[in-house]
């Protein structure tokens, strides 16, 4: 690492500073951002050229606009919540490089505890970069380990006594996820899955609607929760 | 091998993903040399800066592994590298296998299952998949700037002495995903009421997984164990896939 000048910096210096720090970190975290986009969006034609296939557009907008519905609002909530606990660096590593919740931001602030900084400080700022950085580097490297390690597996993986385990993996994901939620907040959670599970019991054309429904059935969960919420019952 | 198992598991579609992956990561390599670099020049001690990576790279292990275990469950029907990387750069196991069904759906696909995918499916799912999740990017591209600054000008509130009440956001993103279990679960008890066409192993398979959920939270929530937070999701899958195996063997 090449030898960097020490200068000591009074309050005003390091307001000065961090500002300075953080434009640097705003121009390299967009281009981060920007790339990536770029990028990954690429990914699924480059894999369709090599096949001669490309992505079916119509299909494509369809299931945005499902997906748009939920997870745009939901990354709302999580710029405005996760960025001011990441701060600058520590939100462009994160948001690229996913896992926020259960990874970056115990360990954002994990660093930040054990550095003892404070928020709105360069220091603050540093560590916090640094800490994301390294965890998005290491876990890249913990899966490239295993990756390497799964295929030479692949053909246990591909065994056709394995296929009910894959073709289940969504009803595990839900009966999974949906007890970690029902139990948070059941008062929420009781009046929308008892409706869906009429719904779909009375009216069979349903089960294959689930893409739709969920925007109704979350829609009603987000009311119940607002309504909780005013009166003070959550 | 089943043909497109193999075409989505090729060995060009591995060095594509490992290309992605080495630009990204060489990006965050340069955000921790700039910040380590800054560190330094402000004065503060190289230790604190090396405890920092130290005690951030020893945190960052356990739930690395149990992402390992999510790209073994999605590995099933999206192939290995595609895995890889949706779960190397912004995604999580929940979001990318919900979006996944959805994008299945649109396309005319009872769901993600292996005998109905193809290649052509594939790509329009990762498509979705990919474009999905870049909600936050956007965000953060034009507004980061703009709304940090706010929030770090704005001036601290004094304390009241009575504790303000926290906002809505929070209990909003649990009554979205509420809304989004309870939807998927209606479905597969409507797929088990006994008529033509009915399944009951999803059902199963859920309840499975909730079982083990259920095991994990009562460890993690009344006997402290918070480590296993980091596994409890992606374990509970795995267990109930396996159930999902031995029923199907009976």
């Amino acid at each position: 690492m090449q030898e960097t000048k020490v200068v000591v910096l009074s309050e005003q210096d390091k307001a000065q500073y961090l500002e300075e720090l953080n434009n640097g970190l705003h121009r390299l975290g967009r281009f981060l951002l920007v790339s990536g986009i770029i990028v990954l969006s690429l990914v699924p034609f480059l894999i369709g050229m090599l096949y001669g296939v490309s992505p079916d557009m119509t299909a494509f907008l369809a299931g945005y606009a499902k997906v748009a519905v939920v997870y745009l609002p939901v990354s709302l909530v999580e710029f405005l919540v996760y960025t001011p606990m990441l701060g600058v660096g520590g939100s462009y590593i994160s948001f690229i490089t996913g896992n926020v919740t259960n990874m970056k931001i115990p360990v954002a602030m994990n660093a930040k505890e054990i550095a003892g900084t404070t928020v709105g400080t360069p220091e603050d700022e540093i560590i916090s970069t640094i800490s994301t950085a390294t965890s998005a580097i290491v876990t890249t490297l913990v899966i490239v380990a295993g990756v390497i390690l799964l295929v030479p597996l692949q053909p246990v993986l591909q065994n056709p006594v394995l296929l009910p385990a894959f073709n289940n993996v969504v009803p595990a994901l839900f009966g999974a996820l949906g007890l970690k939620y029902f139990i948070k907040s059941p008062q929420i959670a009781v009046i929308p899955v008892l409706f869906m599970i009429l719904l779909c019991t009375f009216v069979p054309s349903m089960i294959s609607q689930t893409s739709v429904l969920m925007v109704p059935c979350g829609a009603l969960a987000l009311a119940i929760g607002f309504i909780l919420y005013k009166k003070d019952k959550l | 091998m089943n043909e497109y198992l193999s075409q989505v598991n090729a060995g060009s579609i591995y060095l594509i993903v490992a290309l992605v992956l080495a630009y990204i990561t060489v990006m965050c390599l340069v955000f921790l040399l700039k910040s380590y670099r800054a560190g330094i020049k402000i004065g503060m001690d190289k230790k604190v800066l090396n405890k920092t990576i130290l005690s951030s790279a020893t945190f960052t292990l356990l739930p690395s592994v149990s992402i390992l275990l999510g790209v073994v469950a999605l590995s099933g029907t999206l192939g290995v590298p595609f895995s890889w990387l949706r779960l190397s750069v912004i995604g999580a196991l929940q979001y990318e296998l919900n979006v996944a069904e959805i994008a299945a759906q649109s396309i005319g696909l009872s769901g993600l299952r292996l005998e109905e995918m193809s290649i052509g499916a594939f790509v329009t799912i990762a498509l979705v998949m990919t474009i999905g999740i870049l909600g936050g990017l956007f965000y953060s591209v034009f507004f980061l700037k703009v709304y940090l600054k706010k929030i770090q000008k704005s001036p601290k509130k004094e304390e009241t002495g009575e504790k303000k009440k926290p906002g809505f956001g929070a209990h909003a993103t649990t009554a979205m995903f509420i809304g989004l279990c309870g939807t998927f679960i209606g479905a597969y008890v409507g797929k088990a009421i006994p008529r033509e066409g009915s399944d009951v192993m999803p059902l199963l398979v859920a309840i499975m997984a909730a079982a083990a959920m259920a095991v994990f939270e009562f460890f993690i929530q009344k006997k402290g164990k918070a480590v296993l937070e980091n596994f409890s999701l992606a374990a509970s899958m795995l267990i109930a896939m396996a159930g999902a195996v031995l029923i199907g063997l009976l």
